[in-house]
């Protein structure tokens, strides 16, 4: 082989592989590897997962209710985390986040009992990439144009 | 590239950093001052957050300059390294210590914000671990540099050492895109024009200002020292041989 | 060809023969392993859960503490300045070199790996996506250590300093690689783990031998 010739395989390999890598990272992402399972997904999974999960969606409006141990912060509280399509109930023991409030996004950590439902042993307040004052955020509730084209999770 | 040139003689660089630098220091007070009382009582709370919000005004711009900060040292790196241009070695050594604290400066604030509002300091999603990791990054290449004694042979090994570990970068850019992660998506940059209110923004923008002439302030002053300390032990050495050379005759 | 292969049966005869570090790495690896479980303590339910974890750390650990050898080995005896004054395409002789180096050191610890899992009480469904998480990462970490050996050849000694070099640029193998071993099996999520994995692999078989020969380079002026 003439010099020319190895320079022109030595191209030709470097190609083939950046093709291949390439290939592999968007078909890999099609396949979201995720931080957390949405609701709908969790109950895509052909069967139930048996070790510990994270589930991330929304905290359903209304869901939220403090067990009767509550006695401190440090209460027992359950809530439906929802995706929109899915939902999966969720209990926790222990102090919530700030951000932790109805309609707000959530990642919980924990793994699935019997029922269907999470026993989460961390709670997570997701919060998204929009920033306002509170006048503001009212007067966009109050328009109508609250939460328009709402990223979904 | 006439501009870049010209800077590559020591004498031109101090010529221009001698009103550069207290240029860009003015700048960085000014609209850090500027940034830090629009921060902190200028600019309204979050209608989620509350006032936790304003950690983002020194975060954000932080982990930018982290970013930017290794983008233009793998830049300099490869104009160090291609064309051998020696002011870029230096530029590229000296941005290193300077990214490693932005890069600090982010993870510590950002850890501060994350435990009232997610509830934990730390999270192992993709944004905050590749950070984390742009962090060691820093560290390897300022290790390199220290370990490997000739200065010429050290800039062309850590510009190798820059290059590759830019692909890092991206990584960090789109990691909150290709995984569902906790850290929320970009607000600033974005298809859809910013999704922080003006109000917020003004600010922000203040503050990624202040950090930038930061940047240009101390790296100036950086490679200044740089550049002395070297003259100075080319000095000391010619010193040393026409001293051993006396000694011999 | 030839000059690639022989290059290769090279040091896989210097790694295999008496004193060479083929073996050495394997024993580290099994008392990586053996530490971890100590300090884990007799549950085997939380061991069996983290044994694909410490397995994938231990692979990587004994990869990485022979890397200071792949180049100064060569440097010692001067045959590295014979390797490239004589190579008219450096970076094929460093892939060979990082080929090499994968068959001496990773091959063993991927054999040894299932029988490891055996002591952790790895469970059994995990074994094969955790063999072919190595299979497919190990390479990687070899090609990527490489690098690391060059730009430190020239210096006295630098375990510590490679090991700092390379560990950051190790990760996304070892967050892939564990992660298609933690991944519940057979789901989808060990496929798509398992295709980034390669992803890197193939991108440090890319930038590795033209990064390894302009260190190399760099170094020997």
């Amino acid at each position: 082989m003439t010099r020319k010739q190895k320079r022109l395989g030595l191209v030709g390999g470097v190609l083939v592989l950046a093709i291949a890598a390439v290939g592999l990272t968007l078909s890999a992402l099609r396949t979201s590897i995720t931080y957390f399972y949405t609701p709908s997904e969790l109950i895509a999974l052909a069967d139930a997962p048996t070790r510990a999960i994270r589930l991330g969606g929304l905290v359903a409006d209304g869901s939220v209710a403090y067990g009767e141990t509550a006695s401190n912060q440090s209460a027992m509280v359950s809530f439906v985390v929802t995706d929109g399509g899915a939902s999966t109930t969720v209990r926790y023991e222990g102090i919530l986040p700030d951000l932790f409030r109805e309609g707000q996004g959530v990642v919980v950590q924990g793994s699935l009992d019997d029922s269907g439902a999470l026993m989460a042993d961390t709670v997570l307040a997701k919060h998204d990439e929009n920033y306002m004052p509170k006048e503001v955020a009212d007067a966009l509730k109050e328009q109508g144009r609250w939460k328009d084209g709402e990223s979904d999770y | 590239m006439v501009f870049f040139n010209d800077l590559a003689n020591p004498v031109h660089f101090d010529r221009y950093t001698r009103w550069l630098f207290p240029a860009a220091l003015g700048l960085a007070v000014l609209t850090g001052g500027a940034g830090l009382y629009f921060a902190l009582f200028g600019s309204p709370a979050d209608y989620q957050q509350g006032d936790s919000v304003r950690i983002m005004y020194v975060h954000v711009p932080a982990a930018w300059m982290a970013m930017a900060c290794y983008s233009s040292m793998a830049i300099a790196s490869v104009v160090g390294f291609i064309w051998k241009h020696p002011l870029a070695d230096v530029a590229a050594k000296q941005t290193a210590p300077i990214g490693a604290g932005f890069t600090a400066l982010a993870l510590i604030t950002g850890a501060l914000w994350g435990k009232p509002m997610w509830g934990a300091w730390w999270v192992w999603d993709a944004r905050l671990t590749s950070v984390l990791i742009l962090f060691f990054l820093y560290l390897g290449y300022i290790a390199l540099w220290r370990a490997i004694p000739d200065k010429a042979r050290a800039a062309r090994l850590a510009a190798i050492l820059a290059i590759v570990g830019f692909v890092n970068v991206p990584i960090i850019k789109f990691s909150v895109d290709w995984w569902n992660s906790l850290h929320q998506p970009a607000s600033i940059i974005r298809a859809d024009g910013p999704s922080i209110d003006a109000a917020m923004l003004t600010p922000l923008f203040l503050m990624i200002a202040g950090y930038m002439s930061a940047y240009v302030a101390m790296l100036l002053a950086s490679m200044k020292n740089e550049l002395a300390a070297r003259r100075l032990a080319r000095l000391l050495s010619a010193g040393e041989e026409q001293m051993a050379g006396l000694v011999e005759r | 060809m030839n000059r690639f292969a022989a290059i290769i049966k090279r040091d896989l005869a210097l790694a295999f023969r008496a004193g060479g570090g083929a073996v050495q790495g394997v024993i580290f690896f099994a008392l990586t392993a053996v530490l971890f479980a100590l300090a884990v303590g007799p549950s085997l339910s939380l061991l069996s859960k983290i044994a694909a974890p410490i397995l994938w750390t231990g692979a990587l650990l004994a990869t990485q503490i022979s890397l200071d050898q792949i180049w100064r080995a060569d440097r010692e005896d001067g045959s590295l300045d014979v390797l490239v004054e004589t190579s008219d395409m450096l970076a094929v002789t460093a892939l060979a070199k990082a080929i090499a180096h994968w068959l001496a050191t990773a091959l063993p610890l991927i054999i040894a790996a299932p029988l490891l899992g055996v002591l952790l009480n790895l469970p059994e469904n995990v074994i094969a996506p955790l063999v072919l998480s190595l299979l497919i990462g190990t390479p990687g970490l070899s090609l990527i250590g490489c690098i690391a050996a060059a730009l430190t050849v020239s210096l006295p000694r630098a375990h510590l300093l490679i090991s700092i070099i390379v560990s950051p640029l190790y990760a996304p193998l070892l967050i892939f690689g564990a992660g298609a071993a933690m991944a519940e099996p057979g789901s989808a999520q060990v496929a798509a783990n398992l295709m980034l994995l390669g992803a890197t692999t193939l991108f440090a078989a890319i930038i590795s031998p033209l990064a390894s020969a302009a260190a190399l380079r760099s170094n020997l002026d």
